[in-house]
Parts: C-alpha cells; sequence; structure tokens
C-alpha cells in the first residue's frame, strides 16, 4: 500500500472519526438525556431529528448511504466504469460513505429508536454489521491488484522461499533458522471441525510463533531494520498459510454474505423512502 | 425480511414517539391529520380546534396566549408532542413566569402565592374547563370565584373598591368619605368593628357594612342621660368628641339629676367637671367635689354624715346642727350653753374642732378656783361640784363640808362676799382655802375690839347669825346685873356713843360701873 493510499485512507477514517466524535462532544449532553426531557434542553431544535442539524444529520447520511451504494454498484456492474480507478479503492470509498452515513443517521435519530423508521434503521445497522463481517472475509480472500479472486494455486505460489532468503540476507544462527523455518510451515495439527475455532486457535498460535521468533532474531545481533524485514517476512508468510488454509471457505461465505448484505440494505432504503415520504407530505423541510 | 417487514407494522408505526398521556386517545396513524396539516406540520389552527377554551380567550385577545410573549408563535414551540407518555407537555418555570402577560398581574399576597393555590378545580367556574385534569384556564379576574364573599352579598361593589391585593384586612382602598356617613372628628378613631359588629350569619363570621343604620346618634351610641336632653344629641355634642359639649354656658343643669342651687350656681363648670363636662360626675355626697375641712371628725363608726346634715349650699358658714342633734351626742347643751355660740367651744385654735375637746368644763372654762378651792370640794375640776349651766352665780355648794357652816344670813349673801376681797388697789381676790371663820375676818368690829378676847372677837357671844339680833346677850351675865328699873331702861342711855381716836363706836364695855358714872 502506498503511502499516498495509505494517507488517503487515513483521511477518510479520520474524518468518520472526528464527525462522530465533534456531533457526540456536542451532543452528548442532549443524547443523554431521557426522552421527555429532550424538548427543553437548549439545543433541542438544533439537535432534534427535525432540526436543523440533526435532519441535516439525516439527510447528508442518508446521501452518503445512497453514493456509497449506487456508485460502487455501478462501478462493479457497469463495465466503462471499469477504467476509472480500482475497485479495491471503489470499495474503501464504498466504505467511508456507509459508515460515515450510518454514523450521521444515528445522530439523526438522536438515539431514539421507535416507529417504522426504526426498521430502517436496524436495517441499517444490519447492512453496516454485515459490511464489516464482509469487509473481514473480503480480506481473507487474497485478490490481484485489481481486486479479482485468486486461485488457490495462485495463492500458494505467493508464497516465496523464506530459506533462501534468510540464508542469504541474514546471518542466523541455526537455531533461529530452523525455528522460522519450523514456524512458517503449515500447522495441521490445529485444524478443526469448526472453522471459527480453527481461525482463533491459529491466530493465537501465529502471535506465540512471531514472539518466539522476535525473541530468536534478537540474539543474533541483527540490525533492527534487519529484525524488522525478518518479522515482516514471517508475518507475511504466516498470513498467507491461514489465507490458504481457509480460503474455500471463505469464498464460500462471501457468497452467502451477498444475499444477507444487499436486502437488508434494500429494507433500509425502503423504509427510508417511506420515511422521507411521510415527512415531507408532512411539511417537515430542512432548510430548503 | 419481507415477514419482518409486514410483520412489524404493529409496533412500528410512522408515529416517531409515543403522545403525552393527555393526547393518547389520538395514538394510532389514522388520527396524524388530527394535528398535523398536510404540507404544513403542526398549525394553530388544529391544536386550537380542540382547545376551543383556549381559542376563545386568543378571540377575545385575553390571557397569556394572546400576550406578546406567545402571539404569532407555533403552539408546537413550547408544546411540542411524540416525546413519551409522561412528557411535560405544559412547562415553565413558575417562578419566574411573568403572570402579567396572563392579564392578571400578581401582586401583593397573590406574589407569595403557588400556582396551585389558585390553579385548582374548585376555583373554575366553567364546568367544561372545570372537568379537566389540570388547567391554568378557567379562572377569571374578578374575586369571588377564589375567594369567599365574606360580606355575603350584601355589597355589591366590587371587593377592590375597598380592598387592596396584600391583605383582606384592612380595606386599604376604603375611605369612609366616601359613603354616606363621612366618617368626622372623633369617629375617625373609632375600630370599625364598633359600629359594623361580627356577628355570625349561616353559621360564619359576619361583618354588616351595608345597611347600618346611621341617622341618628342613637343607631349607635346608648343615650347615657336616658332621654333626660331628648333624642337630639347634636344639640349638645359634636363628633369632635362627646365631651366637647356645645353652648355650655346655656346648659340647663336642672336637666340633669344634680340641680344647681345658690352658691352652687355661680361655681365654674371646672371647678367640678375637671376633666369633660360629660364624665359622670359623683354627686351624691358633698365630699364628691368638697374637701372636707373637718378631716374626718365626724366619722361616727366608719361612716361619715353628709355635709349636708349640718351645711347648705347657701354658704358654709352657719350650720343647721340642731341643739337637739347636739343633744343626742355626748355633751348636751343646757342653760347659758344653749346660746353660746358654736365657735366659743369648737374653735379654740384656728380651725374647727368636734373631736376629742372635752366635755369637763375645765375643757372649755377656765378654772378660777384652782389653787384656791381644796380639790377634794370639786374633784377633778368639776365645776358642777358648785356650779350648774344655767346660772354661773347660782351656787349649790354644800358648805357644811367645810369648817365654817353657813347659817343665818350667811345663807343668802353671795359667795362672793365672803370668797372676793377687794384689795386697796380695787383688784379682787378669792380666797377659799384657809379662808378664817371669825366674823372679824368678814364683818367689821363696830364695837371696836370692846368684846375681843385672845385676840379674836366672837359676834356670836351676843349676835344670833340671822338676823343680827342680840339673842345670846345675858346683861346678866356680865358683871353689871341689870335689875330694878335698870331692866326697862334703854341700852343707849347707859352706853353712850363715843369717839375715840376718830373711831365712834358705842361704848358697852364701862369699866367704871359706879351709879355716879351715870346718874
Amino acid at each position: 500500500m502506498s503511502f499516498t493510499h495509505r494517507l488517503y485512507i487515513l483521511t477518510l477514517s479520520i474524518i468518520i472519526l472526528a464527525t462522530f466524535g465533534l456531533i457526540f462532544y456536542y451532543g452528548y449532553s442532549y443524547y443523554r438525556l431521557p426522552l421527555e426531557e429532550r424538548f427543553f434542553y437548549q439545543g433541542h431544535n438544533l439537535l432534534k431529528p427535525g432540526g436543523n442539524w440533526g435532519h441535516g444529520f439525516g439527510i447528508i447520511g442518508s446521501v452518503c448511504m445512497i453514493l456509497g451504494i449506487v456508485l460502487y454498484m455501478a462501478r462493479k456492474r457497469m463495465r466503462w466504469l471499469s477504467r476509472f480507478g480500482l475497485l479495491k479503492h471503489w470499495l474503501e470509498f464504498h466504505i467511508f460513505l456507509c459508515t460515515l452515513g450510518p454514523v450521521l443517521i444515528l445522530f439523526h435519530t438522536s438515539f431514539k429508536f421507535g416507529g417504522l423508521v426504526a426498521v430502517s434503521f436496524w436495517s441499517m445497522v444490519a447492512v453496516f454489521l454485515s459490511g464489516v463481517a464482509g469487509r473481514f472475509i473480503y480480506i481473507q480472500i487474497p485478490r490481484t491488484i485489481e481486486g479479482r479472486e485468486l486461485s488457490l494455486n495462485e495463492v500458494r505460489d505467493m508464497k516465496s522461499n523464506i530459506g533462501a532468503v534468510l540464508s542469504e540476507s541474514y546471518k542466523l544462527d541455526e537455531e533461529s533458522y530452523n525455528l522460522i523455518i519450523e514456524s512458517t510451515k503449515k500447522k495441521v495439527e490445529l485444524y478443526q471441525k469448526s472453522l471459527f475455532l480453527q481461525i482463533t486457535l491459529t491466530y493465537f498460535e501465529d502471535r506465540k510463533t512471531i514472539r518466539n521468533i522476535k525473541a530468536a532474531i534478537k540474539r543474533n545481533k541483527l540490525t533492527r531494520a534487519d529484525r524488522r524485514k525478518v518479522v515482516q517476512l514471517v508475518n507475511h508468510d504466516i498470513k498467507l498459510n491461514r489465507k490458504i488454509d481457509s480460503l474455500v471457505t471463505m469464498q464460500n461465505l462471501f457468497k452467502y454474505w451477498h444475499v444477507a448484505h444487499l436486502p437488508f440494505a434494500i429494507v433500509m432504503m425502503i423504509i427510508m423512502v417511506i420515511h422521507v415520504a411521510v415527512t415531507l407530505v408532512l411539511g417537515y423541510r430542512w432548510i430548503f | 425480511m419481507l415477514i419482518l417487514l409486514f410483520a412489524i407494522p404493529a409496533i412500528a408505526q410512522i408515529s416517531p414517539g409515543k403522545l403525552v398521556s393527555v393526547h393518547s386517545h389520538l395514538e394510532g396513524i389514522s388520527n396524524c391529520t388530527h394535528c398535523h396539516t398536510l404540507g404544513d406540520k403542526v398549525t394553530n389552527d388544529k391544536c386550537l380546534t380542540c382547545h376551543a377554551e383556549l381559542k376563545a380567550r386568543i378571540d377575545l385577545r385575553k390571557g397569556y396566549h394572546s400576550s406578546a410573549e406567545v402571539k404569532n408563535k407555533n403552539c408546537t414551540s413550547c408544546h411540542s408532542d411524540h416525546h413519551g407518555v409522561t412528557f411535560q407537555i405544559v412547562r415553565f418555570d413558575r417562578e419566574k413566569f411573568n403572570h402579567q402577560l396572563s392579564g392578571f398581574p400578581l401582586t401583593g399576597a397573590h406574589a407569595k402565592k403557588k400556582c396551585k393555590d389558585c390553579h385548582k378545580a374548585e376555583f373554575i367556574t366553567n364546568i367544561k374547563v372545570k372537568n379537566k385534569k389540570f388547567t391554568y384556564l378557567g379562572l377569571t379576574a374578578s374575586c369571588l370565584p377564589c375567594h369567599t364573599d365574606y360580606h355575603q352579598k350584601t355589597i355589591t361593589a366590587p371587593c377592590l373598591n375597598c380592598h387592596g391585593d396584600n391583605a383582606f384586612k384592612p380595606a386599604s382602598k376604603f375611605s369612609h368619605a366616601s359613603t354616606k356617613f363621612p366618617l368626622l372628628g372623633m369617629h375617625q378613631t373609632v375600630p370599625c368593628v364598633k359600629c359594623h359588629p361580627v356577628t355570625v350569619s349561616n353559621n360564619v363570621n359576619f361583618q354588616k357594612f351595608a345597611g347600618v343604620q346611621f341617622k341618628e346618634c342613637s343607631n349607635c351610641h346608648t343615650d347615657p342621660h336616658k332621654g333626660q336632653f331628648g333624642l337630639n344629641c347634636t344639640s349638645c355634642h359634636s363628633e369632635a368628641s362627646f365631651h366637647t359639649v356645645k353652648g355650655i354656658s346655656n346648659f340647663d343643669h336642672s336637666k340633669t339629676r344634680y340641680a344647681l342651687e345658690n352658691k352652687h350656681l355661680a361655681v365654674p363648670c371646672k371647678s367640678c367637671h375637671k376633666n369633660n363636662v360629660t364624665d359622670p360626675v359623683r354627686h351624691e355626697r358633698c365630699i364628691d367635689c368638697h374637701t372636707d375641712y373637718h378631716q374626718g371628725q365626724l366619722t361616727k363608726q366608719g361612716v361619715m354624715p353628709d355635709c349636708s346634715a349640718c351645711h347648705s349650699t347657701k354658704g358654709f358658714t352657719g350650720a343647721a346642727f340642731t341643739i337637739e342633734q347636739h343633744n343626742a351626742a355626748n355633751f348636751i347643751l343646757q342653760g347659758a350653753h344653749l346660746a353660746t355660740p358654736c365657735f366659743a367651744c369648737h374653735k379654740k385654735q384656728e380651725k374647727w374642732s368636734f373631736r376629742q375637746i372635752g366635755i369637763r368644763c375645765a375643757d372649755c372654762h377656765k378654772d378660777i378656783h384652782e389653787a384656791y378651792i381644796n380639790q377634794k370640794f370639786y374633784p377633778d375640776n368639776n365645776c358642777s361640784a358648785c356650779h350648774n349651766p344655767y346660772s354661773w352665780g347660782d351656787i349649790s355648794f354644800d358648805h357644811s363640808q367645810t369648817r365654817f357652816s353657813v347659817t343665818g344670813a350667811h345663807t343668802t349673801i353671795s359667795c362672793r362676799s365672803c370668797h372676793f376681797k377687794k384689795d386697796s388697789t380695787g383688784t379682787e381676790h378669792q380666797k377659799f382655802a384657809n379662808l378664817p371663820a371669825n366674823c372679824s375676818n368678814c364683818h367689821k368690829d363696830n364695837h371696836n375690839r370692846q368684846f375681843e378676847s385672845d385676840g379674836m372677837t366672837d359676834c356670836f357671844r351676843c349676835h344670833d347669825a340671822g338676823l343680827w339680833k342680840i339673842i345670846n346677850f345675858d346683861h346678866n351675865k356680865t358683871s353689871f346685873k341689870l335689875d330694878g328699873k335698870h331692866q326697862n331702861v334703854a341700852c343707849a342711855k347707859c352706853h353712850k356713843t363715843v369717839t375715840e381716836q376718830n373711831i365712834t363706836y358705842v361704848l358697852y364695855k364701862i369699866k367704871d360701873t359706879k351709879c355716879t358714872s351715870c346718874h
């Protein structure tokens, strides 16, 4: 990941966190009040769902989500758009908009969840959570730089000859060398019937392995930069091991995930439209 | 998801929240437009369609909702809803609420009251409003819906004509001057309750203000004169003071229970009526006004007789005390005492004295015989042993008590003849004790001491005490017996008058008894 891309991701994250933080900081004393007391709060007319800010949160949040969904879906489904940027980046922007949107919607509700529109809200929550889960599954499936999924063989080819790299570039004692080589091998003994259990056990085992390797290479008096490179090398190899182990499962999960993620989004959108329609019918406008 | 979507309507309504309890009957999707106007949020008209009693007030431009603070505001700016069943749809700072905006500024005692003291159902007359669970509507600016009519409909004027709002009592805005009976003079100081007494009417205290009779003074005042001076009190009295009497100089005192007579007629009013002429003055006894000159001397058994027993209004001098009254006392006036002026006995000093002046003669009279007469003849200086009050010279002394028994002519002469003698200067001197009993002490010896024997001449050897006749002389017992012719010879034949040493006397002791001395 390039520095520019990292900065881009960081910026998007900061926007989300700052939005959440600022609104929460400003509105905390209002949102924490019981519903019966809020009307008498000084900032009620700003922060209430129909207030200048609250209503704005709803509108901007909805626009964010609509844009996030529509743009990403368009990018994925319209071939002529494939030339505009990497799908991965579109996904990241989709995640940004569809995270910022729910954050704003959350404050639009002023933490008051009731009525028909609550279905829309909880659907949004479901879409968001499923998005988080989808994102996890997504990163478990190695892809090409354009975002295409790699086959199992392609993934296996990605594994580097770590033994050759270590012996050529770093002077390690035999004990440390063997430890690293042994650690990057697949740990069949951890395979479980439950994928969740397997992932969990593997995760903790890998953490332990990394700690052992860090301790081993420390004894070999490598420079700090070399030590970091060796750990990165081992980390990459271990992660690849995990992905190879769960690739098929993750690919299957990802198929089912689409079935869940999309309907929640549709329900959310339908009720949101009803909600907006009722609001407009009853005469509630924003700043327009 | 579709199942979920369609199963939810029961709970997932369009409503953004529960309505407040008083609006709970408007819950439900079919009721939205009861309050909401399509395309125009919640309009005041919608609110006021239900809240007609408030609309009526606004239409009349009365009450808080017609004030500048509320006018042109949306109802929802203060009374929002969908905030839960227990939401306070009417909430404001009761302590800071400017009640003046309601058209009824809270002043005086009202300002100290809590909202609920007045805003309660029992003070609301409109039945529709009264039946509401709680409302600030329904009260009027008039007093009686909230306050009990203390006057029990006897007064028709507005309460505020008389009463302020600080306290019901006193009626600070009331002015008696505006009534048909303005208070003048002393009436201004009389407590209200004196003329408007508190009674009980309809089982509660009631003070009558309307319909109080006032045309006659006697409507309120008791006539202390009991009609003596007629019914027109103002002919003498005014409001300035009951005690200040008009035209006092013309006052007919005879109409009172004490008519003025004689000396009293000239006495200034103030002499008796020290403070106010109308103040009751005791007049049953003279000492009610007069000082007892006698300083209680005449008090008898604790009771002092009234001055009028002796004196009259004609003057203090000259008592009407009778001799009979005097004689009923310890000292009975008899004889010369009857003619003796009172002061002779009762005013020996500067002041009159009636008590303990004594009843003995010596208490008034000087005992001139003291040191002259032996006390055994008039014990305790009691003059009455010899004298009586009828005549001082009428002596009734038993002289036989003395060694000189008064007989004969002595009984006819005054005591003074023997007991009082004038000296050469003419001054009289009395002598009782040791007064010699021999005759020559009183009588002149005409015989020039011819019969003196041992320095004394006993007259009774010849004379008797009565007629001074010579009854005891027997010439035969002398040295010259009368016999023969001598018995018939006049005495003077033999006993010649002689003058010797300028003393002329009859010579009885004839030394020469020879015949030739005569013959």
